[in-house]
């Protein structure tokens, strides 16, 4: 039987407030058919604006078959290319990050332009037209320090994406930040594993001692309901909306991404063992007032964030394999921080170093125990677990209306 | 009773280093290695003169073939440890020339002009905790001479050996390594051999080199620093399991031994006006060329002439694939987007487009 169609039907058969069947965590096929319908089809984060100030900076990502890569131009504008030289399809930009005057296939020096527009190439014969060989251009959007791509042929609207981080993360000045430090695990366990471990704090107290000296366990603040039942969520909103710091819980209709200003445990105002700030100089000069807890973001499938008065942590998720996904950490303060002086990095990471590798293993293990012939699906909390099943909910919904959408576009050509 | 022959005694420090300016190389001996493979040993054409170079380096010999000399570069097998002589293990391919030449018609007696030594593949420049060598063919040369200099200086380094050759008969130095083998206690030694002939005995590893079998002759690799000589597609194996398995590649150090292809004819454009525009001295520091740039002659026109290679594709300016460092000295660069602010800034030029309006200095 087709995969989309067993897909479809054990989503649309799936049980509410359940994890999803093995296959959808172990299964190649369902990985595959995950990464044509959501992954090459989705806005996906991708980097920071100050990890590319000058024309010619560029970096690069592998986003499951595709090789891209995303350069600022000379005209300051961030653009992203997909990484296939259009002579033989060698990958032309072939480190993680440089900068470059030109793109340059190291394989034959075909020469294309920032923008993509091939200048030169080689001794191609007379009638060679370069217009037509241009890299071709991946969609590519940039808001409050964000880089966004996708890879469909028609991009999904960007314009409420843009709207809700231009209003929460833009006073942070992402923009103009830089990143103080990077890092990358390899999680062996499915991109949901991943995710859904991420949507609750269920399992925080038994394995995260550094986190829980800071982040609160309360469901109200890692989950999407209830936020402002809560008296204290209630008073922190107040506290940064009167400072101009929009808050409130604000999530899209499509349940993709949402983002709410969280308090952390009272007297702490980072993430550090010792709760107060890991940089001396603050992320941002347009946030004035104090006590601004953590705003958490969040935009499925790629990213989670924290931002803080005096820093900014980053997360990036991309799929490797069905059982194999990298997650990629960045912690950003101010430009003119000083290493050393301003900040220790020891410091600085310490916590999220630690409670990345615990998710890590956590993660694997969940992974393991899902490979048992004996796994099946089982029950969420209805207390602590509702960000996980808001995000299995998506992902069901995303799928089936896609799978379904494409069923109908194949009987219509049929 | 036979008469002594009576042989100057001196110590090194009472000697002077080896000049490739002054001095020539005398042969004094050859020794058959491998089937086409020859080591010749070298002294100073002057009593008193000791060389001084890094293992891993190679020189450049003149050879009179026929009516024309040819120049022709081999990395050495000797050891600067041992600084009164010189050796190259030379093997002769097919079509070869130069290398033919030497195997036929070089005894000693003979001298010799030379170039060098010169050349950075060296664990001197590259220090490591510990170190892999990996070599095919010939390529051994370089690794021969690191061996022979660490087991004089430094007998218990940690080296992990491995060497690939044809067949068990083609494995230069076979004899000195299982001897290394014994004697330096951190010294390990693995080879791979593609064939074996009717009833040869081979207990060693056999076929081509993989990630496997690197693994297998050296479990810790990845903490290993990589000095690797070879057949390119050899060497590109070696870089290939390397990356795969994780290794960090700014320990991996490379030499090709194979002669690089002719440097093809070119126009070369000159400044009518001659008397206008003085000419300059361009130093190519790396290749160690000094020489005079004709008037309105580029960089790159400047090195080609003179068989210093710069890559170049456009020679307009605009892909930067011959961007080199300009160490000293002035030029006038026409360059049509090649190049970064910031590269230019660094000191970085695109030779196919700069002009000397001083004397200068380039990394190439």
């Amino acid at each position: 039987m087709d995969i989309r169609n067993t897909v479809l039907r054990q989503l649309n058969n799936r049980r509410e407030g359940f994890s999803l069947e093995q296959a959808f965590y172990t299964d190649p096929d369902y990985f595959k058919l995950d990464m044509e319908t959501i992954w090459y089809r989705d806005w996906l984060f991708i980097g920071h604006d100050c990890e590319i100030p000058k024309a010619g900076n560029f970096f690069t990502v592998q986003i499951g078959d595709y090789p891209v890569v995303v350069v600022r131009g000379r005209d300051g504008v961030i653009r992203a290319l997909h990484n296939s030289c259009r002579h033989r399809g060698s990958r032309v930009c072939n480190t993680e990050r440089g900068a470059s005057a030109k793109l340059v296939c190291p394989y034959h020096q075909w020469t294309y332009e920032l923008d993509g527009s091939l200048l030169f190439a080689r001794q191609m014969g007379e009638d060679f037209d370069k217009s037509q060989f241009s890299l071709k251009k991946v969609h590519c959007e940039s808001v409050a320090g964000y880089i966004f791509v996708c890879l469909a042929n028609v991009a999904p609207d960007f314009a409420p994406v843009r709207a809700m981080l231009d209003a929460y993360v833009g006073p942070h000045r992402l923009a103009e930040a830089k990143v103080a430090h990077q890092s990358t695990i390899i999680e062996k366990g499915n991109w949901k594993l991943v995710w859904e471990n991420n949507r609750e704090c269920y399992h925080c107290a038994g394995n995260h001692p550094e986190l829980c000296r800071t982040y609160p366990e309360a469901p109200s603040v890692t989950g999407t309901q209830g936020a402002g039942d809560d008296p204290v969520i209630a008073a922190h909103w107040k506290h940064c909306e009167d400072a101009g710091l929009p808050s409130q819980f604000k999530m899209h209709e499509s349940g993709q991404f949402r983002a709410a200003r969280m308090p952390l445990i009272e007297g702490a105002v980072s993430y550090t063992m010792s709760g107060k700030p890991a940089v001396k100089k603050p992320l941002s000069s347009d946030v004035t007032v104090g006590n601004i807890g953590t705003m958490l973001l969040f935009h499925y499938p790629t990213t989670w964030n924290h931002m803080l008065g005096d820093h900014a942590i980053t997360f990036r998720v991309l799929p490797l394999g069905p059982e194999e996904t990298m997650v990629t950490t960045k912690w950003l303060v101010n430009k003119d921080a000083v290493e050393g002086v301003d900040y220790d990095l020891e410091e600085l990471t310490h916590v999220w170093n630690e409670t990345n590798d615990q998710d890590r293993r956590i993660v694997e293990e969940n992974a393991f125990g899902i490979r048992s012939p004996a796994y099946e699906p089982g029950p969420y909390s209805p207390d602590h677990e509702g960000g996980v099943m808001q995000f299995v909910e998506w992902y069901t919904n995303f799928m089936i209306d896609r799978l379904e959408g494409d069923r109908t576009k194949l009987s219509v050509v049929a | 009773m036979s008469s002594v022959k009576k042989a100057p005694f001196k110590h090194v420090d009472e000697m002077l280093p080896w000049s490739d300016k002054e001095d020539m190389l005398e042969c004094v001996g050859w020794t058959p290695e491998a089937p086409d493979t020859m080591t010749f040993t070298f002294r100073a054409d002057k009593e008193n003169r000791w060389f001084r170079y890094l293992p891993g380096q190679f020189v450049t010999l003149e050879l009179p073939v026929g009516q024309e000399t040819v120049m022709r570069t081999y990395t050495l097998s000797s050891s600067p440890s041992r600084p009164f002589m010189l050796a190259v293990t030379v093997k002769a391919q097919k079509d070869s020339v130069g290398t033919r030449w030497m195997q036929e018609h070089l005894y000693p007696g003979m001298k010799i002009k030379a170039h060098g030594p010169r050349g950075d593949f060296s664990y001197v420049r590259h220090p490591g905790e510990k170190y892999l060598f990996i070599s095919a063919g010939s390529g051994i040369t370089p690794m021969m001479s690191m061996t022979r200099d660490l087991g004089d200086r430094e007998p218990d380094s940690d080296i992990a050996f491995i060497h690939c050759a044809r067949s068990p008969n083609d494995i230069i130095f076979r004899s000195e390594l299982e001897y290394k083998a014994r004697y330096m206690p951190n010294f390990s030694l693995g080879l791979i051999v593609e064939q074996l002939e009717r009833s040869q005995f081979w207990s060693g590893l056999k076929g081509r080199v993989d990630k496997a079998k690197i693994a297998l002759l050296a479990p810790d690799f990845l903490d290993r620093t990589v000095f690797c000589c070879g057949p390119e597609p050899f060497m590109a194996t070696v870089r290939e399991s390397l990356e795969t398995a994780g290794f960090d590649m700014s320990r991996y150090h490379q030499e090709a031994f194979a002669t690089a292809a002719p440097i093809a004819d070119m126009p070369i454009v000159v400044n009518e006006d001659k008397d206008a525009e003085p000419s300059f001295k361009v130093r190519f520091a790396d290749s160690g060329k000094n020489v005079d740039c004709q008037p309105g002659f580029t960089v790159l026109q400047t090195a080609r002439a003179n068989g210093v290679r710069i890559g170049a594709a456009c020679e307009s300016g605009i892909c930067g694939t011959c961007r080199v460092k300009c160490l000293s000295g002035k030029v006038d660069m026409q360059h049509n987007g090649g190049i970064l602010d910031d590269e230019i800034d660094e000191g970085y030029i695109l030779a196919c487009c700069s002009r000397p309006l001083t004397d200068v200095e380039i990394e190439a």
